[in-house]
């Protein structure tokens, strides 16, 4: 994450209301991570891989824990709405993403753990230092950043244990796959706001009409049953 | 024959093959992808089918889909155009998702299995429940009442059975239409109160039991009756129809108080905790008097003894134990997998019965049709983590899993082949003493992570239920698949404290020899010893995870969580004692 994020991450970090509920994402993510963890464990047949895994899993799931508590914490303490979220401007957390648990072979797998912990990593140094004076979140984050800078210890070090010829080309491949990943992941929201306005464009141009004679003819319906006729008669053959 | 049926796209899709007219697999998607309620296309669930019955795709005679997606993307249309222009937000969300994928079903099941598109056929999303709660019960001739969200238009359907050596016939005489649905009411409720939809109904119905429906006649504005005994919902109440943002109004809000934030924790002591308690009571009541009412009437027209109901409502124990003792019905049948994974049965059935007219079977009476669990390899797994593991005899097993079970161990059970349907029901359970409240307590806050108020379930020798739980004729057989919620006798509440709910009652599972020869010999061992032949029964999961399926899931599941042991066929693995070494690799890298 860049420095140049660091000022809108204190404007972002700065409301606890807004605080606390990025906090209770921040818990569904680790939770995520968690379980995709707990897959992995399940999936490999690297008896040290899946000891690894299993720890990392069982961390995973008290950061949701401890982001979960302080979360509501802040929530109870400062009610009232969230404002305004935007989480486009400074994404946070993403967890392990869009990890393929199942298609990844460990060292692919290590690569994209590695990397994933150390942008996390990073990402939690500077909310911490965003939260300004609120010295129980900054513990939160403190807490976690120690189990970080363990992942990404034993991802590197198991990494160079499964793929010592390989590893810096998985880590190059890891690299690129989250690079295309972000480039897909914007392509799509690209691609669903221009859907989404010629769709509604379509809505108040072409529906009207249409939207007048249906509402014509739910007027027109009866309440309550509905007698069925030929239900059990007719082919299976057709998708209407 | 060997027919596929497929249940796919809107939650918790499946995949059952039935060969010659009987079923040879079926499971649930998410048992293998290992995502909770997984939508997607079932192509694990489908290999998994074809593998276990050694088919290619091309071998088969048809697949079914569980409903008709044309038909059900013109109730979605047609629901955008009467709402405009209120939908404009919906509408595009609507068509993305319909049609990037939902309404190409016949491509994708084509390309998929490289099967011709005319093998492909489709039921109707109710035909799939109906024909998944009659053709699978013990019954030649049965009332039929289907219950849920939506399929295509139909939310509720009423109508009647027969099958037998003449043929078989499914006859849906009449039904209630979207927006009209009890299931979208409960789901809204679901919502208000800050759970999941499609996921979280089970907690209202939990919290209910905490509450006195004293909003029940503001929860009878949303739903008024009809002159003809049915029911419409009015629609200023909900938006459901309208937009994606939420599924109730600013009106409904008036009447009810502001929704619950479903990060805060629901505090009894507080009255806005009671509050809420007392609306799950409400919607639970309300919908309770308006199934009994309909399954009375549907008695009194059709003069049978027999009701099999099916849906996702007839998931709700509480609702169904009212109509077994208040419609009239003698006996009732809800199939393990009422929701919409069992329509992936349905769908199959229906096609072999009444589609290809081929003669009836009876339907086996267990829902045990998923992958089998390999003791070996949990063996394998505890030698290489250096858990302390052993393989023990039928014998010694159950004698010292009694044991254990008394000495307070909470002990992950995983045998024969997984179960079918959202519930655990021996095959893949975790197993503890019913006799304390510590118990549960434990259980809530060491493995399950869950909310306190959400009540275990007992699984009792079906002999000796009526000893414990009040049942009413026919509520031993509802009990078959966990359907029923009975009241626990009050002299034994205090010592079944660990699964009696605050109301008093109890999910119940009753158990049979043949249904489960081991677990039954377990439950009875324990018997001998304590006095009381009931364990506590709940789902081998962890909180947001499908039950685990293989061994190598037990053995995640049972290593993250407070589980003491677990057993797998005839392998134990046992929690190394505290303070033991751990594997040397962690200080390593460490």
């Amino acid at each position: 994450m860049s420095a140049w994020l660091n000022p809108i991450q204190r404007w972002v970090w700065r409301d606890p209301v807004r605080r606390g509920h990025r906090l209770l994402r921040f818990a569904e993510v680790e939770a995520d991570g968690g379980r995709d963890l707990a897959r992995a464990a399940e999936l490999t047949q690297d008896a040290r891989l899946r000891r690894l895994y299993l720890r990392h899993a069982q961390d995973e799931q008290r950061h949701a824990d401890i982001f979960r508590r302080r979360g509501g914490e802040l929530l109870r303490a400062h009610k009232g709405e969230a404002g305004w979220q935007p989480d486009w401007l400074a994404p946070g957390e993403r967890g392990l993403d869009d990890v393929k648990v199942e298609r990844d072979r460990d060292g692919a797998l290590l690569a994209f753990l590695h990397l994933s912990e150390a942008a996390a990593a990073r990402g939690f140094g500077i909310y911490r230092n965003a939260v300004g004076d609120d010295s129980h979140t900054r513990d939160v984050f403190a807490r976690i950043l120690k189990d970080e800078a363990f992942h990404m210890k034993y991802t590197r070090h198991e990494l160079a244990r499964v793929a010592p010829k390989k590893q810096g080309w998985l880590l190059w491949k890891a690299r690129l796959g989250r690079l295309w990943k972000g480039y897909l992941r914007f392509a799509v929201a690209l691609g669903g706001l221009m859907g989404g306005i010629l769709l509604t464009l379509q809505y108040f141009i072409l529906l009207p009409v249409f939207a007048l004679a249906a509402k014509r003819a739910e007027r027109r319906e009866p309440q309550g049953w509905i007698a069925v006729k030929g239900m059990g008669n007719r082919g299976l053959e057709g998708q209407y | 024959m060997k027919i596929l049926g497929i249940s796919a796209h809107y939650h918790d899709a499946a995949a059952a093959l039935l060969v010659d007219g009987l079923p040879v697999a079926a499971v649930q998607e998410e048992r293998l992808s290992r995502r909770k309620n997984d939508s997607a296309f079932p192509l694990g669930a489908i290999e998994y089918c074809l593998d276990e019955a050694g088919l290619e795709p091309e071998q088969l005679d048809a697949i079914v889909f569980y409903e008709r997606p044309m038909l059900k993307f013109e109730r979605i249309l047609t629901t955008a155009l009467r709402t405009f222009p209120r939908s404009y937000r919906a509408f595009p969300h609507a068509m993305k998702n319909m049609l990037g994928e939902k309404a190409w079903v016949r491509g994708i099941i084509t390309s998929q299995l490289g099967v011709p598109g005319k093998k492909i056929l489709f039921t109707e999303h109710h035909q799939s429940h109906a024909a998944a709660a009659f053709l699978t019960a013990p019954t030649e001739r049965a009332a039929i009442l289907t219950a849920d969200g939506v399929g295509e238009w139909a939310t509720l359907t009423v109508g009647t059975g027969e099958r037998g050596p003449g043929g078989t016939r499914i006859s849906i005489d009449r039904e209630i239409r979207f927006p009209h649905s009890l299931g979208m009411l409960y789901s809204t409720f679901t919502a208000y109160l800050g759970f999941a939809v499609n996921e979280g109904e089970y907690k209202v119905m939990g919290l209910a039991s905490y509450g006195e429906p004293t909003m029940a006649d503001a929860v009878r504005k949303l739903i008024p009756r009809t002159a003809d005994g049915a029911f419409r919902l009015d629609m200023d109440y909900f938006e459901f129809h309208s937009t994606a943002r939420r599924s109730f109004s600013n009106r409904f809000v008036e009447l009810f108080g502001p929704p619950r934030n479903r990060y805060e924790p629901i505090d009894f002591s507080t009255e806005e905790g009671r509050r809420f308690a007392n609306c799950a009571a409400s919607v639970q009541r309300v919908v309770e008097d308006i199934l009994v009412d309909i399954a009375r009437d549907l008695q009194e027209r059709t003069r049978l003894p027999d009701l099999c109901f099916g849906g996702g409502v007839a998931l709700n124990g509480v609702a169904n134990a009212r109509i077994l003792r208040e419609s009239g019905f003698e006996r009732l049948f809800v199939p393990p997998s009422p929701g919409d994974a069992g329509c992936a049965i349905g769908a199959a059935l229906f096609a072999d019965r009444i589609h290809f007219g081929n003669p009836d079977k009876p339907f086996p009476d267990h829902p045990f049709w998923g992958p089998l669990p390999d003791g070996a390899a949990l063996a394998r797994i505890a030698e290489e983590d250096r858990m302390p593991f052993d393989l023990v005899e039928d014998g010694p097993l159950i004698d010292e899993t009694v044991a254990d079970l008394e000495g307070g161990r909470i002990v992950g059970w995983m045998e024969g082949r997984c179960e079918f349907g959202p519930r655990a029901l021996g095959h893949r359970s975790l197993l503890a003493a019913p006799h304390d409240a510590a118990m549960r307590d434990r259980l809530n806050r060491d493995i399950k992570y869950r909310e306190e108020f959400r009540p275990f379930a007992p699984i009792a020798l079906i002999e000796e239920a009526d000893r414990f739980f009040e049942l009413p004729p026919g509520g031993a057989q509802l009990a078959r698949f966990m359907s029923g919620v009975f009241p626990v006798r009050s002299e034994w509440r205090e010592r079944l404290a660990a699964i009696t709910h605050v109301d008093g009652t109890a999910r119940l599972q009753t158990i049979d020899r043949a249904f489960s020869p081991r677990l039954y010999d377990l439950i009875e061992a324990y018997g001998r010893r304590t006095g009381i032949p009931v364990l506590l029964n709940t789902s081998f999961n962890l909180a947001g995870e499908p039950i685990a399926c293989s061994a190598a899931e037990g053995y995640s599941t049972f290593r993250r969580s407070g589980m003491d042991m677990l057993v797998v066929g005839n392998t134990r693995v046992r929690k190394r004692p505290k303070g033991a070494a751990a594997p040397l690799e962690m200080e390593e890298v460490a």
